[in-house]
């Protein structure tokens, strides 16, 4: 792993100095901010929908604390998951493409520490945003709802940490394998749905890591969870990629 | 940067070096010893090999066949020790642009494990060397030539024993172009310096020795004084009093053993030949022959240009 702290600490203040620090942790902390309040408008919103239609009466239920995580977990779901395919499809293609990677790896920096590097400070960006994202949903939930109960968004968004830091170490093995930051992105889609996908397939959900995508509803509504499997599964898989990772950067040639 | 010393191994060591990119074979049994502490000019057209030649001495790519040692390793099987002793400068070198130039120089020694003080030494003098010292803005917004007087300067970032430029004055404008020039003019005798390029008046006014590579084959390798000796030894030159005198001496001069080439320019008649001092005989006494009045008969010096074109007889060259 020559050259991994001189490239991590790059990493970082490139984190620091760019637009990487705004998109992930500005969309966890915006959505942090108005996934409560759009749970406590929607019954509004859907009765001055009903009042312009004659006839139509929809009765909605008074909104509670769960209604602003189920809401901040969609987000996450549908669009945090989405921004870690956009920009992970360029942690290292777009090294390539811009000729950066060159000027790095003809110095004494393996190509492992570079991918570990960019996992690494990707992760940490990650756990930190979603960490800030979930504080400010509590404490916004905490004011606007009675009864709000904290633990079960923890321990639903420690799911979706765990699976989002797959989705991660997903996109690095593809922006090292395809040449361009498009493809990588194509790619992680691909992945992103097949998931959905075969999440709804319960053998596979039960033994595998696609079993964290029902988890989270399950956890955020307080059911008993069975995670022994997607749990170990992602963890394994997350090494895999690293290392598939790594050995498909170390075979290319740039 | 040390002395270089004489015992030390060839600098770069190129055997039966093949590239083949599916059915381009873009380096075809490249044989290339350089010497350390010379400037050497790799020349070429664009397109000719040089640039996959360097990516594989850098560890950029492998070779399909053959070997490549730098400085006494196999770049194939040594990277990181390689890599601890080049510097690199790539055609088109890519910096991050949110960094400073000297944030730059900061990250390429820590690469190198340098310390911090040493680091903040050279990049003051490489900076000052580069002409970039007073600028402070991020590299995003640097010029090309700003780009490139950096990559020169962060390949020296570590004193290498062996400094690999690519194509270094291709971007440049005249006084940027003399100064780099200048710079790698600097390094003789400290360290060796191997740089690729089509431009052939770069390689006159700074290298000790060139090869040239066309078709990823070496056609000549030798000191450029040697190089360009060797050519001037075949070339003889005729002056003679019109245009159509010229004619006639180039006509009976056609089919003499030793005749290489022959061409006529108004009332010059330049001739490239196999055996100098027959031609020196024979050339006066059939301009007698002809009837034709000798104005000037010399040896003609030959340029790299002359020895390139000859060797590579494409219309590319400068």
């Amino acid at each position: 792993m020559t050259g991994f702290d001189a490239f991590l600490t790059k990493e970082f203040t490139e984190i620091r100095r760019t637009w990487r620090l705004w998109v992930i942790p500005g969309m966890l902390v915006f959505f942090g901010i108005t996934s409560p309040i759009i749970a406590a408008i929607t019954p509004a919103l859907v009765h001055s929908m009903a009042a312009s239609q004659p006839g139509v009466v929809i009765r909605v239920p008074a909104p509670t604390a769960f209604d602003a995580y189920a809401q901040f977990l969609k987000n996450l779901d549908q669009f945090v998951l989405i921004a870690i395919v956009i920009t992970g499809a360029g942690a290292i293609s777009g090294e390539r493409s811009s000729g950066t990677a060159i000027l790095a790896l003809t110095k004494p920096l393996s190509r492992g520490a570079f991918v570990v590097a960019k996992i690494l400070s990707q992760t940490m960006l990650l756990v930190t945003a979603t960490a800030l994202g979930t504080v400010v949903c509590l404490a916004v939930t905490a004011v606007m709802f009675d009864g709000a109960n904290g633990a079960r968004l923890v321990s639903t968004v420690a799911v979706w940490l765990l699976y989002a830091a797959l989705l991660l170490v997903v996109m690095t093995l593809f922006s090292a394998g395809l040449r361009s930051r498009g493809a990588a992105a194509g790619a992680g889609l691909g992945f992103y749905f097949l998931a959905l996908l075969l999440a709804n397939w319960g053998p596979l959900a039960r033994y595998s890591f696609f079993g964290l995508l029902p988890a989270m509803g399950n956890a955020l509504m307080g059911k008993p969870l069975s995670l022994g499997w997607p749990l170990v599964t992602a963890v394994v898989a997350m090494a895999f990629g690293t290392v598939a990772a790594i050995r498909v950067f170390e075979r290319q040639e740039l | 940067m040390t002395q270089v010393r004489s015992d030390e191994p060839a600098a770069v060591e190129l055997r039966g070096l093949t590239k083949r990119f599916g059915d381009t074979l873009a380096l075809d049994g490249v044989d290339l010893v350089v010497r350390p502490g010379v400037v050497f000019g790799f020349l070429g057209r664009n397109g000719a090999g040089k640039t996959t030649a360097i990516r594989i001495l850098s560890g950029l790519a492998r070779p399909t066949a053959g070997t490549a040692h730098v400085l006494g390793h196999d770049v194939t099987h040594a990277s990181d020790v390689v890599r601890s002793r080049i510097g690199f400068l790539p055609d088109v070198p890519g910096f991050y642009p949110w960094m400073t130039a000297r944030e730059y120089l900061a990250f390429a020694g820590k690469l190198f494990g340098i310390d911090a003080a040493t680091v903040d030494d050279r990049a003051t003098a490489l900076l000052e060397m580069a002409g970039l010292a007073s600028v402070d803005t991020r590299i995003g917004g640097f010029s090309r030539g700003m780009k490139q007087r950096l990559g020169i300067a962060q390949a020296l970032i570590n004193a290498p024993s062996l400094l690999m430029l690519d194509e270094p004055t291709s971007a440049l404008d005249p006084i940027g172009r003399r100064e780099v020039l200048e710079m790698v003019a600097s390094l003789r005798g400290r360290t060796t310096v191997f740089f690729s390029t089509h431009i052939l008046a770069d390689v006159e006014r700074v290298c000790d020795a060139v090869a040239i590579l066309e078709r990823g084959r070496v056609v000549a390798s030798a000191g450029v004084a040697e190089l360009t000796d060797r050519a001037t030894a075949n070339r003889l030159v005729v002056e003679v009093e019109d245009d159509g005198a010229a004619s006639t001496v180039a006509r009976s001069l056609a089919g003499r053993a030793w005749l290489k080439s022959i061409e006529t320019a108004g009332r010059s008649v330049r001739v490239a030949v196999s055996d100098l001092a027959a031609a020196q005989r024979e050339i006066p006494a059939a301009i007698g022959e002809a009837g034709v009045a000798l104005r000037r008969f010399e040896i003609e010096e030959a340029s790299l240009e002359d020895v390139f074109v000859e060797l590579v007889g494409g219309q590319e060259a400068r």
